[in-house]
């Protein structure tokens, strides 16, 4: 798939990740900017591209990409806020190759920075004031408690299961200097199922813990590439992304997620069959939510998610390596550049860098994105982007 | 001093200031799209099974059943006095979900499916806000 596409990326950059690191989001986006550089060899006016994760730190301003362009001296000719919480970051790589195909630029950084440990400015208002806030549901942790519960309800689900993802991600941390320095300490099966309940049956060791930090990537054209004689690149061949996913149908299950579409659809369009995956990098701000994806995407069937974590070797070395940096779960959540943190990774290992967890068979990754929880249904954005070699 | 919850102001993003009148009559109303008969909870500016503004306001009936719960450990600021307490889905004999407040029930008594009906919960001023509690099993 990949000769068909005219686009790749080039290079990567991120910070380590913080707890109340107090750098604020422009700080942490310059040492990414200056980082791709490096690696590169592009000079900053080649940048003509510029896509921007919104924050939870620099919310208030509605001018957030424009100040983000200006702090890095960048005068891109197509600019773009990145608003869909998780999704950003995949579906910025997406909306890149579209500007790019489109001939608004040809050079495109995708950035997203967050100090959300140290400073918050959001407020997602809505119907959250009059419909859930007098509730007292907590946030994303409540929504899935609900979803926990309701899956508990319709399938198996083994508490030995979430404690292997939670173990396998805390050993692949361990070999991420870029981890969260709070958790790189190594937690046992035992650790996870003592851990205490947060919205039960969520326990805290399910969920993210929020921090500081960034990332982002360099997309390129393959006729820059070719004239700059640049070795190392990987390309999106296939993306899909559904919002809202039978969400005004008010009998959906709420453990049915837009990957029941975006998933397929992705690897049909990549020509890829699950079992051609080598590495998988899903979005975990929970543990279930990276079982749920394994379902939906078609790793295994419906209430299968269990089963199938526990008959695979999940580890960097094994069967289907995955989110090998740790993902967000055990090297922590950089905010809303969380979406980034495993598409990194997938491309750190690709270009065969990732050290002392590399992949053996790195040939393609499939990456996901999930972004927004709503009021008493599935989350809202669902997204697939597959890279190959 | 035990804290008070937040009242929600009504009309925050859109008019909802029926609702909360007749709740403090302890009427519960949902939102319906006239051209389907269909209901949407919570309140949208438009009929999410249509686009259009032909909505109206009907008041249902009050009675349910879990979709499912968690028990809340750690608060949502402003609910720590409350810890532990019940954050539920019910489905609305009505065919529509509503994110509420479980009360008055044990944790052993909660099961998906449980009979519930509505109950109110004062937070100052006569403002009443929905709430769910069991059904007496028949």
């Amino acid at each position: 798939m990949n000769e068909s596409r005219n686009v790749a990326i080039v290079g990567y950059g991120e910070t380590k990740i913080t707890l109340r690191g107090g750098r604020s989001a422009y700080e942490l986006a310059a040492d990414v900017f200056d980082e791709i550089l490096r690696q590169t060899g592009f000079d900053r006016s080649e940048i003509d591209g510029l896509a921007v994760a919104e924050t939870i730190s620099e919310t208030a301003n509605p001018f957030w990409p424009a100040y983000m362009a200006d702090m890095l001296g960048l005068t891109p000719t197509w600019l773009e806020c990145l608003a869909l919480g998780g999704v950003s970051s995949v579906g910025g790589v997406a909306r890149a190759i579209a500007a790019i195909e489109a001939g608004f630029c040809s050079t495109v950084l995708v950035l997203s920075a967050d100090s959300q440990s140290s400073k918050n400015q959001s407020e997602q208002g809505g119907q959250r004031h009059e419909f859930q806030y007098p509730i007292g549901l907590k946030g994303p942790v409540g929504a899935f408690g609900l979803l926990t519960r309701r899956y508990q309800h319709l399938h198996q689900l083994d508490p030995l299961a979430l404690a292997k993802l939670a173990v396998t991600q805390r050993k692949h941390a361990l070999l991420n200097p870029n981890a969260c320095d709070k958790l790189q300490v190594p937690l046992s099966e035992q650790d996870y199922l003592a851990s205490r309940f947060v919205s039960d049956p969520v326990r805290i060791l399910d969920s993210v813990m929020v921090c500081d930090g960034a990332n982002g990537i360099l997309l390129t054209t393959k006729k820059n590439i070719r004239s700059k004689g640049i070795a190392k690149f990987v390309v999106p061949t296939a993306y899909a992304e559904i919002t809202n996913f039978e969400a005004f149908n008010p009998a959906a299950e709420i453990t049915e997620t837009g990957f029941k579409v975006a998933g397929p659809k992705a690897l049909a369009s990549a020509r890829l069959k699950t079992r051609d995956v080598c590495m998988f990098h899903p979005y975990d701000d929970f543990l279930i939510a990276i079982l749920l994806q394994m379902e939906q995407i078609g790793f295994c069937s419906d209430g299968e998610g269990s089963r199938f974590i526990k008959e695979t070797n999940l580890s960097f070395d094994g069967d289907l390596p995955l989110n090998t940096g740790g993902g967000q779960i055990s090297a922590g959540q950089p905010g809303l550049a969380g979406g980034g943190l495993n598409l990194v990774e997938a491309i750190r290992q690709m270009f065969g860098e990732a050290g002392s967890r590399q992949v053996g068979k790195t040939r393609n990754a499939v990456v996901t994105g999930i972004g927004v929880i709503p009021i008493g249904r599935n989350w809202s954005s669902s997204a697939v982007l597959v890279l190959e070699q | 001093m035990e804290a008070k919850r937040v009242k929600p102001v009504a009309n925050s993003y859109m008019h909802t200031q029926p609702i909360w009148d007749a709740a403090r009559n302890g009427r519960l109303l949902v939102q319906r799209c006239d051209d389907t008969k269909r209901l949407q909870h919570p309140p949208r500016p438009v009929s999410v099974y249509t686009g259009s503004k032909n909505l109206s306001w009907v008041e249902v009936s009050g009675f349910g059943s879990i979709y499912s719960w968690t028990v809340t450990t750690s608060a949502w600021p402003g609910h720590e006095h409350r810890v532990p307490y019940v954050c539920g889905l019910v489905l609305l004999n009505e065919g529509v979900r509503m994110l509420c407040n479980l009360i008055n029930i044990g944790e052993a008594e909660l099961k998906v499916g449980r009979r519930v009906r509505v109950a109110w919960e004062e937070l100052g001023d006569g403002f009443l806000y929905p709430a769910f509690e069991l059904l007496p099993d028949r």
